[in-house]
Formats: C-alpha cells, structure tokens, sequence
C-alpha cells in the first residue's frame, strides 16, 4: 500500500509540472503585467526601466520560464511581486481559512446527504422519495452563490428583522438576540476581539461565521451526495447478503444501517476525494459572497494583479490538494474494502 | 468505528487554533507618561470596505484603504478644506511664505509631535521621507510630487525647526502645497531598510502613528481597527471621540449593502442610485449623504481612427445623444432627484472658481446632426439605414469594462440613440485590467470611461501632446491641439490661481469646442453612514475625513464596550 501511495506521489509531479506551465503560459497572454500599477504619466524612463528590471520583464517569457523551474526545483517558490513577501507566507495566511470552511461544508455535505439518500433508498417509489429527489434536485442545480444571497437575505435581513421584533416586544432578552443573530459575512466580530470578550463568546462567533458560508456550500453538495447515496443503497439492499440478514431475524434498522449503508458507503468515499477541486473552486464565489478571507479570493487578488509567483504557487497548492484528495479516496477506499488490494 | 469522536471535534480544534491576525505592535520604548487623555471617548463606528490594506507607507502606499489609514495615523504637514478649491490650515507645518519668485517656500514645523515609540518627529523625518520618494529603486507612485524639485534641497534642512522647499519654476501655489505635504515616513525605522524590498519590509504594516489614532490590530483580508493614539501629542481638538473605528473588508457589493441594512454595519460608500431610494424608504436610520462631483463618465474617440478625425463628425455624434435622457434613466431616483450633471470637460465643478460655467453643452438636435454628418459626405445611400461614405459604413465598436452596472446600461442607451441617425454601434466589454490597458496603447475605436476627479487642476497628463522621447499614456484619443499645450504652459507656470482661472477657462472651452471626448456626465457620490453619529464630515476631500470629530451622543450608543 504504502508503494502504492509513493508510486501515485511521483505521478503526481509530471502532472503538477503540465498545470503550472499551462497557467504561466497564461498569465503571459494576458494583457498588461504587474508592473502596470507603478507607472503614472509622470514615471521616468530610467524609473521605468528599474521597475522593469526589477520584476525582470525585460528578460524573454522562456527564461523567466526556466527559472521559475529551477527556483520550484528547490522548493523556492519566490516572492509576491506586488507584495513583495514570500509567496508562502501569503498562502499560509488564506489556507488554513479555506480547509477549514471546505470541511465544515463536508461535515453538512455528507450526514445530510447519506441520511437523505439511504432514506429515499429505504422508501424508493414513495411520493416522499419523489419530493425528495426533487428537492436534491432543485439544491443541485442551483448556482451556489445565488444561494449564497438568499441566504444573506433570509438569514440576515428577514432573520434579523423578526428577532429584533420579537426583543422589542419584549419576547426576547437581549442576550437571547445577541446569540439568535446570525452574522452575514466574515471569519469572526473584530469588535469582539477587540474588546477582550471571553473565549467562549468568541468561539460561539466562529461558529456562528461558519453556518451560512457552510450552509451555501454544502446544501448544493448535498442534493448530489443524496443521489449517489440513494442508487448505491437500492443496489446494495438488493444483494443476497441482505435478504440473508433479514432472514437472519435482524431488525430492519440493524440489516439497513450495519449491512446496506456500510457497503453503499464506497462510492461516497470515492465522491469525496474527488469533491476537492469543487469545494476550492465553489468556494472562490462563496468567498467573495461572505467575505472569507481564503485561497479562492487570494487566487482572484493574484489574478487580477498579475502576480506571477503567486498565482503559480496557488495553483501549485491547489493541484496538490486534488491529488492529495485523490489519493485518500483510494487509500480510504481499500481501508474499508478488504477485497481491494494495492501493490 | 472509533474515528467518529476524533472527527468530530477537528472543527472545534480548528476554531480556537484559528487565532487572531497581527495586532500592531503596542510601543516597546517608554516613551514617557502618555499624552493628556483627552475627551471620554465613546462608542464605535463599523465601516464597510471593498479591499484591504497594502502597504502602509506614505511614500509606497497604492489602496484606498491605505489613504484612509495614513490620514489618521498621521498630523498633516497643512490642514486641508475644500471649498472651491483647496484651503490650507497650519498643520505639522506652523506657517509658510513664498518667495517672491514663487519657486521656494520656506517652512517653520511644530516640535512637540512625538511618534507612537516616544521618539519626536523632526525636520530628518521631512528631509528622509523625501529622499525616499525621490530613490528610482523605491519606484513610488508620488513620483510626480518630485518632478519640479531641485536636488539636494526639497526640502533644505536649515535648522531643527525649519526647513525650504526649493522648485526649478513656480507654478499653481496649491499644488505646491499638495506637493510637499506627504504623510512622514520615520527615519529611525527605515533609515537602514533595504529599499528595493521596501514594500515587503516587516515595518511597513506595523506603522508608528504620529497623529489622533493608531492601527491598533490588522487580520489580513478581514478587518482592520483604528484606536486613539495615547501617545499623540498634537492640538486637544484633534483627539478623537470614538472608541474605535472597525474596518471590515467585504469586497461584495450586495453583501455590503445587506450587512448595511442588517445594521451590521454603520457606513458604506458608493450606494447605487436605485437602492438609495430604497434606503430611504425603509431605514430611516441611515443617512444617506451626498459626497459631491467626485467621478465623471465619458465616450473616448480614438483620434486616429478616421471615423472619427474630423471634429464635425464628433460634434455632430455629440449632438445626436441625448445624455438628459440617458441621466434620467440611469443616474435619476424614482422621486426624481437626480445624481448627475452635464459634464463639459475633466475639471470637477466643485473647483467653482476654475470651472467654466459658460460653455454650453452641445444641444440633442437629431436634425442638425443628420445634416452636419451629411454636410462631410455621410449618407445612407443604399437604404440599409446605416450612413455610408465611399463605400464604407459608419459602424464601430464601443468598449467598456466589465462590472459596472452604469456604463453597461449607458452603452445600451448610446447605441439605441445612435441608430436613431443611422450610427452603427456595437458594444464590447472587456475584463477592467484589459479595458484599461488597451487605453493606454489607443487600441479600441471609442471607449466608454471615466475619471475621478482631481482637487488641484493638472490637465497635462490627460490632454497634454506626445513628446519625442514619451507618449502621454494617459492622453488616452491621442489628442494633441498646440494652443491648449500653450494654454497648460501658461497656467501652469500661474502662481496665483486666481490669475490662472481665466487661462484654465479657455483651455476648457477649447476643449471642449475640439471634442476629443464625448464629456457625459459628474456623478454625485452617495455614501450612507447610521444617524446616530455626530459631527461627521463626508466630502469631496474623504468619505471619512476628520475622523477624529466623529461622535456619539450618550442616550444613541450601540456598542457599549
């Protein structure tokens, strides 16, 4: 197994190599370049030629090519240009916001979409199972980050609306409103911070920044999970070994639960390593709508600024994450599979 | 499987493992007792962002937020104050006088500003902030601040507490000014920094306050907080009265707005017309204020293109829109009010004194039009409604950039209008950044664009002719008329704007009689801010200018800590 992880591993650097020359190719058709921004009508030619030479975009695309290549050779991804810092640091400021926000939309993708999807298995051909279905439906199709607004809309404004009503109607106490209200966008309150408010009150904060953000993301996820989940479970409760656990005499909770969903549970784990790419790439929309301050805006920032350094580390560390996620799902799948075997 | 409890506290690790971002640090030498505490300060002011910091020294500083910081870390070298035009106040700088000639001005500084670490700031702070700017390798933007200094002496230290600004001609005295008015940047920090490198310099974002606030704490893309300076030693009236100014970053528009409406946050600029109406409708809570013709829009010709040579050609396109209609329904509310105003060139008419006010703007005539572009030989001479001329039809592309709601609708307006005598137009947007650059190397046919304003008249980067040695970039239709060079020459070279407006006013009409650009229209900014603030100042000068008066009544408080 472990030969098997090396051997993907090593694949995985032809693979890095194709994607991050394909996107400095890219970067070098775009129009303009990141020294655009230092030049002002009144810039001096000889400060002109400075500024060129500093960011060495006098040297031909392929030379700055290959020594991009020899710098990734050592792991030396360099500095931002228009930030001027190492290009790491940078990443390291917005990855850990994405992971984070990317498993809180797996911790709502799966448990909703495995219990819908076992459950419209378990009542297949019922009304139940058809509203259902279109309901997976409906979240699928529906672009993540108009539900992103809504989700604003419903959760702040209507939301906000009705408890701030209910306080001044004296329903409500106003440490009640302050927990109820959820935020729209942002990591955490700095207000909170800022004041020096107890740990418990500002993990209850993070929290609450997670729900909508986590919401919008895994609530479309979702709708695909439950399908999946739905087909695998019909397949797998048609199998003899099931009819031989009802035999059996088991509860029909035991047979569905321990037996069917267990083996039904394969192809999800394949669907989530390969999940990866949509959670970074959904989340660049979803980032902006909420104002995360993850690897999906910082992606968009390197862009529209032209960094070079740091658009290739970005993707560097994106196409890692794939592969990386890649490699779980097979390694996860034959943890939980006895008959698979890597050599 | 045992897996499960372990999974399922991961996020919560995550939580309290995602701490803070980097809070300034707090003063490390004594500096002494802390300044006089100043009025009780009270309450907070949330405002609303569209992009973080970049870098926070005055001489490399690029964002907007950085200006919003800088101002208040800093005591101004002037005051300003915009009336017509801008007024200066002693600041840092106790007084000023020319010289007879107008090309030096000599200073006296105040001597008793300390930076946030103790340390005093001095006329050395002055002279290295300068010789910063004027390092090729730094690469600043303020480059122009430089252009007409003498070397050595901008400024001239003569002793601890005065210092001469010595230029290589006299021009327009508020300019002047402007010029040598640059926040400071401290010597005892950077004098020893690596200047190639300056903007990645671990200093640079921790900045050392010498005016009402200091940056008390930075989460990068998040939020930023300014916080009184105890450390200021400055003027008792330049204290602050807040407790804090939160800063949150949300590039988002619509978030925005909603966070803005959630009350969420108190302050967002740049309300689009149609939600102001609704803002004033449902939250009577929000101000909502006019900031002044701050931004204009406009139809570039490209000069060179042959369409659009001829200066009849041009008035006769300029006489066939209707830009009234077009104002009315993209820049007017439902009551009626309405946020723009003809523009006759790039001078703001908020510089009341050098705008001028008699040129009329050319009529809306379809007639006139039709027979002045019949008159050079345009007619639909096969009947296909488009004019034609040798062969050739009178069809062209307009470009405009991406994600901007105004200038998409405006372009659908102009086209409908244009067809109307029989001009083809087809519209093209292109991603900002492109838009933009194709500007700079002339290559698009018309362009829909716009400028913000300037508060000091500097036409030469927008009107001035290509040179031998450098093309005017920013001279985006390649327009070149040498009576308005001379113009620009001569009033430049006005030390006193009083005498310069007459020449400025005829530059203006000349201008605008060329017609190098269609001049649609000034826009009034809208910015919202919460009622419950006091004494706020949102004009042309800054959306949050003189923070440091900005109050709360005792009974309107909302954050209480």
């Amino acid at each position: 197994m472990v030969k098997y992880a090396i051997r993907k591993l090593l694949l995985a650097i032809p693979l890095v190599l194709c994607v991050i020359s394909f996107i400095f190719l890219l970067v070098e058709l775009s129009p303009g370049s990141v020294a655009d921004k230092f030049f002002t009508p009144e810039t001096p030619p000889e400060v002109r030629e400075l500024i060129i030479a500093k960011y060495q975009l006098d040297q031909p695309a392929i030379l700055r090519y290959f020594a991009m290549l020899k710098n990734l050779l050592f792991l030396d991804f360099g500095h931002s240009m228009a930030q001027e810092r190492p290009v790491f640091e940078i990443i390291f400021e917005s990855l850990p916001n994405t992971i984070l926000l990317s498993a809180v939309t797996l911790l709502i993708t799966y448990p909703v979409g495995i219990l819908l999807g076992s459950l419209q298995a378990v009542w297949h051909n019922t009304r139940t199972d058809a509203a259902v279905s279109v309901g997976a439906l409906v979240l699928y199709s529906m672009p993540n980050f108009w539900l992103a607004l809504m989700l604003q809309l419903i959760g702040g404004l209507y939301w906000t609306g009705w408890i701030e009503d209910l306080n001044q109607a004296g329903t409500l106490s106003d440490a009640a409103m302050s927990y109820l209200t959820l935020p729209l966008s942002g990591m955490a309150d700095p207000y909170l911070e800022i004041v020096g408010a107890s740990p418990w009150e500002q993990g209850v904060d993070r929290a609450k920044h997670l729900l909508m953000p986590g919401f919008a993301m895994g609530l479309a996820f979702s709708g695909s999970t439950a399908r999946y989940m739905r087909s695998a479970v019909l397949e797998t409760i048609r199998q003899d070994y099931i009819r031989t656990a009802r035999a059996k005499g088991l509860h029909e909770r035991t047979v569905i639960i321990k037996h069917a969903m267990r083996n039904a549970l394969l192809p999800i784990i394949t669907l989530m390593g390969l999940s990866v790419p949509f959670l970074f790439s959904g989340a660049v929309l979803i980032e902006t709508v909420f104002a995360w301050p993850g690897m999906g805006r910082l992606i968009l920032t390197a862009i529209y600024t032209q960094d070079t350094p740091l658009i290739i580390a970005c993707f560097f560390v994106f196409t890692l994450m794939v592969v990386l996620g890649n490699l779980a799902a097979d390694l996860a799948y034959a943890l939980v599979d006895p008959r698979i075997k890597y050599d | 499987m045992s897996l499960r409890p372990v999974l399922a506290l991961l996020p919560l690790l995550a939580l309290t493992a995602c701490g803070g971002g980097a809070p300034a640090d707090k003063p490390t030498e004594g500096g002494g007792a802390p300044a006089d505490a100043g009025p009780k300060t009270q309450g907070t002011l949330v405002a609303a962002v569209q992009s973080d910091i970049g870098y926070l020294g005055s001489v490399v500083y690029e964002a907007a937020a950085d200006s919003q910081i800088l101002t208040n870390i800093s005591f101004p070298m002037v005051d300003p104050e915009f009336d017509c035009s801008l007024k200066k106040s002693p600041g840092l700088a106790k007084s000023w006088e020319w010289s007879d000639d107008g090309k030096v001005i000599k200073m006296e500084l105040r001597d008793d500003l300390t930076w946030e670490d103790g340390k005093p700031v001095t006329v050395h702070d002055v002279a290295f902030t300068y010789e910063l700017i004027a390092d090729p390798v730094v690469a600043s933007p303020r480059l122009s601040y430089i252009e007409h200094a003498v070397d050595g002496k901008f400024p001239l230290v003569v002793d601890d507490k005065h210092i001469e600004w010595h230029f290589d001609r006299a021009y327009d005295r508020d300019t002047q000014i402007a010029h040598v008015g640059m926040a400071l940047m401290p010597k005892h920090v950077f004098g020893d920094a690596d200047r190639k490198t300056l903007r990645g310099n671990p200093n640079i974002n921790k900045p050392l306050s010498y005016g009402p606030f200091r940056l008390a704490n930075w989460k990068p893309n998040e939020s930023f907080v300014l916080e009184p300076n105890p450390q200021f030693t400055g003027p008792d009236d330049w204290k602050p009265h807040l407790n804090r100014v939160i800063f949150r970053v949300i590039p988002e528009y619509s978030t925005r707005l909603i966070e803005l409406e959630s009350g969420k946050i108190d302050f967002m600029e740049s309300v689009l017309v149609e939600d102001a109406d609704r803002l004033r409708e449902e939250h009577k809570e929000i101000n909502l204020v006019r900031r002044g013709w701050r931004s204009n829009d406009y139809v570039a010709w490209n000069l060179s293109n042959p369409l659009f040579s001829d200066k009849k050609v041009r008035k006769a396109l300029a006489m066939a829109i209707d830009t009234d209609q077009i104002i009315e329904k993209v820049l007017t509310s439902k009551t009626g009010e309405s946020y723009a105003r003809r523009s006759v060139g790039t001078i703001t008419p908020a510089l009341c004194g050098v705008h001028n006010n008699d040129i009329e703007p050319l009529p809306f005539n379809v007639q006139k039009a039709q027979k002045m572009l019949a008159s050079v030989g345009w007619k639909d001479s096969d009947g296909d409604g488009i004019l034609d001329k040798d062969g050739k039809k009178f069809s062209f592309t307009l470009s405009t950039n991406t994600g901007n709601k105004r200038r998409a609708n405006s372009a659908v307006l102009l086209q409908a209008q244009l067809k109307q005598v029989g001009v083809e137009m087809n519209i093209e947007q292109t991603e900002t950044n492109a838009f933009f650059e194709n500007l700079r190397k002339r290559d698009y046919e018309a362009a829909l664009g716009g400028w913000s304003a300037g508060l000091f008249v500097d036409p030469a980067s927008v009107w001035g002719c290509d040179t031998e040695e450098k093309r005017n970039e920013f001279n985006f239709t390649g327009y070149c008329n040498p009576k308005v060079e001379e113009l620009i020459s001569k009033g430049l070279d006005t030390p006193n704007p009083k005498d310069a407006a007459p020449i400025w006013k005829e530059m203006q009409a000349e201008i605008y009689d060329d017609q190098p650009y269609l001049f649609l229209w000034w826009m009034d900014e809208i910015v919202a801010i919460h009622n419950r603030f006091d004494n706020t100042h949102i004009d042309m000068l800054s959306r949050l200018n003189r923070l440091h008066e900005w109050e709360v009544a005792d009974d309107k408080i909302k954050y209480k800590r």
